[in-house]
């Protein structure tokens, strides 16, 4: 189960609304490489992990990934707070989202495509898995990189720096956890079985 | 290279480092099998002792080890962090999960898990004394005061969470 705690996992205090910013940033929230996706990669495919090692990463990091959720959320409200229409109205990039969502967080791409559980993966494979986890966390990564290059809001930058620095993290982590894995797997060859799925292992032919 | 708390970045460890250093290899290198397997992705195991940040310097860089610490284009100066008993709060929760994390590739480092014992005390004891003080973090805590409080403002997404406590 899990537990609510009223806290963010770092401060967000956004001084300057700014719409144009927040139809860009939302799409770490529900775009394709955002946070809704990653939780719901991690915490899906921890399922079928056959080692403690993978069943606790996975289940650490999509808890983590779920809080960084809230804190995109919370710098796209801040940014669209006490907007007036005129603001939306010299806002051509944010209008398009104020049609649909009002100043309301919606999990949708920058480019308007609403989130879909197609940009994720949840294979029943431990290599397969944690192969794209490792490149989940480099696609969050770039993305965090471009957000940087385009906003130039102390405050903004301020959460999306801790927020890019998570991911090197956790990619540094899954790389750990794929190597202890396969540890664990057929030393001859790692593909030989996957071991969540096949429960006995084939005798290899001498 | 090394990181100091300042983001400075030098040639050895700087005198502040909790950890014990190889020679032979730098904080920001991790291991190697010595002869990987082919058609299968690696990445180096991040030492055992690594350096470590203190807790806010860890909140602002975003990561408790200086040689996971890779920023887009080399701007070490980490995020300014507001100065509140909020923050306090969570650069020790801050350290208790990127120690947790750590723990989970490497369960039998006794150093780290002694510090995850520290830090996971001193954080539980923080959040109590600032549950008293300001109100519930979690819904538990909310049936220890004289009414019930979870539904005060301020709300974490809320402009105004950091700049009232």
């Amino acid at each position: 189960m899990f537990v609510y705690e009223k806290k963010l996992q770092f401060p967000v205090k956004i001084a300057t609304p700014n719409p144009k910013l927040a139809a860009m940033i939302i799409s770490q929230y529900g775009g394709p490489d955002g946070e809704l996706g990653a939780s719901m990669r991690y915490l899906s495919q921890r399922y079928a992990m056959p080692y403690a090692e993978a069943k606790g990463l996975l289940t650490d990091i999509g808890t983590e990934e779920l809080g960084h959720m809230e804190m995109v959320a919370a710098v796209v409200h801040q940014l669209t707070r006490n907007l007036t229409d005129e603001q939306v109205q010299n806002s051509p990039a944010f209008a398009p989202y104020f049609v649909d969502h009002t100043t309301g967080i919606y999990p949708t791409a920058a480019s308007g495509f609403p989130w879909s559980a197609g940009s994720i993966q949840s294979t029943g494979d431990v290599i397969a898995d944690l192969t794209e986890d490792l490149a989940a966390e480099q696609k969050a990564r770039l993305t965090y990189d471009n957000i940087l290059r385009l906003s130039d809001d102390p405050d903004v930058n301020n959460v999306i720096r801790f927020l890019r620095e998570r991911e090197i993290v956790h990619f540094q982590r899954f790389g750990e956890c794929l190597r202890l894995c396969k540890e664990k797997m057929d030393a001859r060859n790692v593909y030989l079985t996957n071991p969540a799925f096949d429960k006995q292992t084939p005798q290899p032919r001498s | 290279m090394y990181q100091d708390a300042n983001g400075t970045r030098s040639a050895s460890p700087n005198s502040a480092s909790t950890a014990v250093q190889s020679a032979s290899c730098p904080d920001g290198n991790g291991t190697m099998p010595s002869c990987a397997g082919l058609a299968v992705p690696y990445v180096p195991f991040q030492q055992t002792g690594s350096q470590k940040y203190a807790q806010a310097e860890a909140l602002s860089q975003g990561t408790l080890f200086p040689g996971l610490n890779l920023p887009f284009h080399l701007k070490t100066e980490g995020s300014t962090l507001p100065s509140s008993p909020m923050t306090e709060l969570q650069a020790l929760d801050f350290v208790v999960l990127e120690l947790g994390t750590y723990l989970d590739t490497h369960p039998d480092d006794t150093e780290a898990f002694q510090m995850f014992q520290q830090y996971a005390a001193m954080e539980k004891a923080a959040k109590a004394a600032y549950e008293s003080k300001f109100g519930p973090i979690t819904r538990t805590a909310a049936a220890s005061g004289s009414s019930y409080q979870w539904l005060n403002d301020p709300w974490p997404w809320n402009f105004g969470q950091n700049e009232v406590k």
